[in-house]
């Protein structure tokens, strides 16, 4: 089963039109990889169908990097009881 | 006059100064004053204590039916008595809105009016509009009125150039005598001394209002003399400093302390020729006139009144209270005149389509956290309109998210997150990016994209409610 990472990597890119393979943890949401503000609610509403979970919405919405996407979805399935 | 700069530090802290004194949000904001006004008239300072309008009995009359009727094609007389009937309820029991006045010249005029004044409202109370000929006084007599308006133009345009007396003492004299006829029928006289703004004041204007108020020592006090000023072509000025005769403040001080017209028996009307007609009229209010003559949406001769619905916000404005009037039939009475083919500007302050409608999803994101702070008070109390969005490109998932809140009417808790609605946000970006759009998007376009792509909120939301109407 791919990891968290892996599954983040692999939203992102697919609602950003990105290749996975160029998309790294330090990478900005929105100056890197170019997520516009539609685009940054489709990838919150994206991760919450992916991993079954429900986010708080300013908070998802300010998380700035993908590296710190894949440690806030952790937190928030280890308190949703969400498998990983 | 100290020029001395002053400092201004920093008052850090984390909990907002909302202003709410000022800005409570359930009324219109509040008008507020430090202090006394100063102005020059005749070389000499003179004070005046804006303080006093929250005491003092300031008043709206209507010209709906007459000088808003003479830009339009005639009502009928049901039309008339509706809008009557709503005028009373929105002015509320204390009369706010006082007075209003009507033709008397066809008899659909005078059908209206005896159908008004059956419906036995107080407010406002009906009265009369007619030339200053004698002939015209007949008609006054007839319909039984207590109080009329009477034309007497005051400016040598008029005098001269339009009503061709070979002299001012002609000219008042004849004017005098329909004032006269007013009282030996126990009729109460308003004089409508038109194109004021441009009137020789000393030479004509107060002498004529000086033997006005003579005649009216005669008469016991609800019969005396009162003097409507009309600034026939908007040339009247709010502005501290300005020259008479286009000085409001300097005009009415002249009349109310020198010429000594009481201030409950002044009354300004206006005319929106220089986009002053709103403020001049509050400036008349401001400086001793009780009066403030309105149309409803400021519909007048050429560029219109002061707005009926405008000094009513300006009222409690400077009232800080409501005083008993019902603002909410504000809003009924712009959807009947739309219904009876008025036309209302979609960005007109209060009843335009649009007037609590924003555009830029930033705005939207601001309203969406608190409608405050892109609202002028709470619109859905005072108007029953509720803040909108209106959804184009600029809307983002904020817009889309505010719209579909409006739409399933929810608050608090149960507001749906932005996260939610990300396929309709998609899709209006869509209609610009991919497809070239250039026009918003109608609130039935956005229904119909919210059942297709939101089922679940549609569902739990609309369902029933489609489900009662089939």
């Amino acid at each position: 089963m791919a990891s968290i990472q892996e599954r983040v990597i692999a939203v992102t890119a697919r609602v950003l039109q990105l290749d996975p393979r160029e998309i790294s943890l330090e990478d900005s949401f929105t100056t890197d990889l170019g997520a516009e503000s539609v685009q940054s609610v489709e990838l919150v509403a994206s991760f919450e169908e992916e991993f079954g979970i429900e986010m708080d919405e300013d908070a998802a919405l300010s998380v700035p990097t993908v590296g710190e996407a894949v440690a806030f979805i952790t937190e928030v399935c280890k308190q949703q009881g969400k498998p990983l | 006059m100290s020029e001395q700069r002053e400092s201004f530090p920093l008052v850090d802290t984390s909990q907002p100064n909302l202003l709410e004194e000022m800005f409570d949000y359930s009324l219109p904001p509040k008008i507020c004053f430090d202090g006394p006004i100063v102005e020059y008239v005749d070389g000499q300072p003179v004070q005046f204590d804006p303080q006093t309008l929250r005491s003092r009995d300031i008043f709206i009359t209507d010209t709906t039916f007459r000088d808003g009727q003479q830009a339009r094609p005639p009502y009928t007389a049901d039309q008339m008595v509706r809008i009557y009937d709503l005028l009373g309820q929105l002015g509320g029991p204390k009369g706010i809105i006082r007075q209003t006045e009507f033709f008397l010249y066809t008899h659909n005029d005078r059908l209206a009016l005896d159908r008004c004044r059956e419906l036995g409202h107080r407010y406002p109370e009906c009265t009369g509009w007619i030339r200053a000929v004698e002939g015209d006084f007949e008609l006054v007599k007839q319909m039984g009125l207590k109080e009329t308006g009477m034309l007497t133009s005051c400016s040598d345009y008029h005098i001269f150039e339009k009503l061709k007396f070979k002299s001012r003492k002609e000219c008042m004299d004849a004017y005098c005598r329909v004032v006269d006829e007013a009282y030996e029928n126990s009729v109460r006289p308003r004089c409508h001394l038109e194109d004021i703004t441009r009137a020789d004041l000393d030479g004509f204007v107060f002498p004529f209002v000086e033997r006005l108020m003579r005649m009216s020592e005669q008469v016991p006090e609800h019969m005396k003399v009162k003097i409507r000023m009309c600034d026939t072509m908007g040339f009247g000025l709010s502005f501290p400093g300005a020259s008479l005769p286009r000085s409001i403040p300097k005009l009415i001080y002249k009349m109310n302390k020198q010429v000594g017209v009481p201030s409950h028996r002044l009354e300004w009307h206006g005319h929106n020729d220089f986009h002053k007609v709103h403020i001049n009229g509050v400036t008349a209010w401001l400086y001793g006139c009780d009066a403030l003559n309105t149309t409803l949406f400021g519909y007048g001769e050429r560029t219109g009144n002061p707005p009926l619905e405008g000094a009513v916000f300006e009222y409690i404005g400077i009232k800080h209270d409501l005083c008993g009037i019902r603002t909410e039939v504000i809003t009924e009475l712009a959807e009947y005149m739309q219904s009876i083919g008025f036309p209302i500007a979609e960005n007109y302050p209060f009843v335009g389509r649009n007037f609590n409608t924003t555009r830029a999803g930033i705005h939207a994101g601001g309203l969406r956290q608190d409608e405050r702070i892109y609202n002028i008070f709470d619109t859905t109390k005072l108007l029953r309109r509720p803040p909108r969005v209106a959804i184009t490109d600029k809307s983002g998932a904020d817009g889309v998210a505010l719209w579909v809140n409006e739409y399933f009417r929810l608050d608090g808790r149960e507001k749906i997150s932005k996260i939610k609605c990300h396929k309709v946000a998609r899709w209006v970006m869509d209609q610009y990016e991919k497809h070239g759009r250039m026009s918003a998007i109608s609130d039935e376009e956005m229904e119909a994209k919210v059942k297709e792509l939101m089922p679940h909120y549609w569902n739990k939301y609309k369902g029933g409610a489609e489900a009662s109407k089939t």
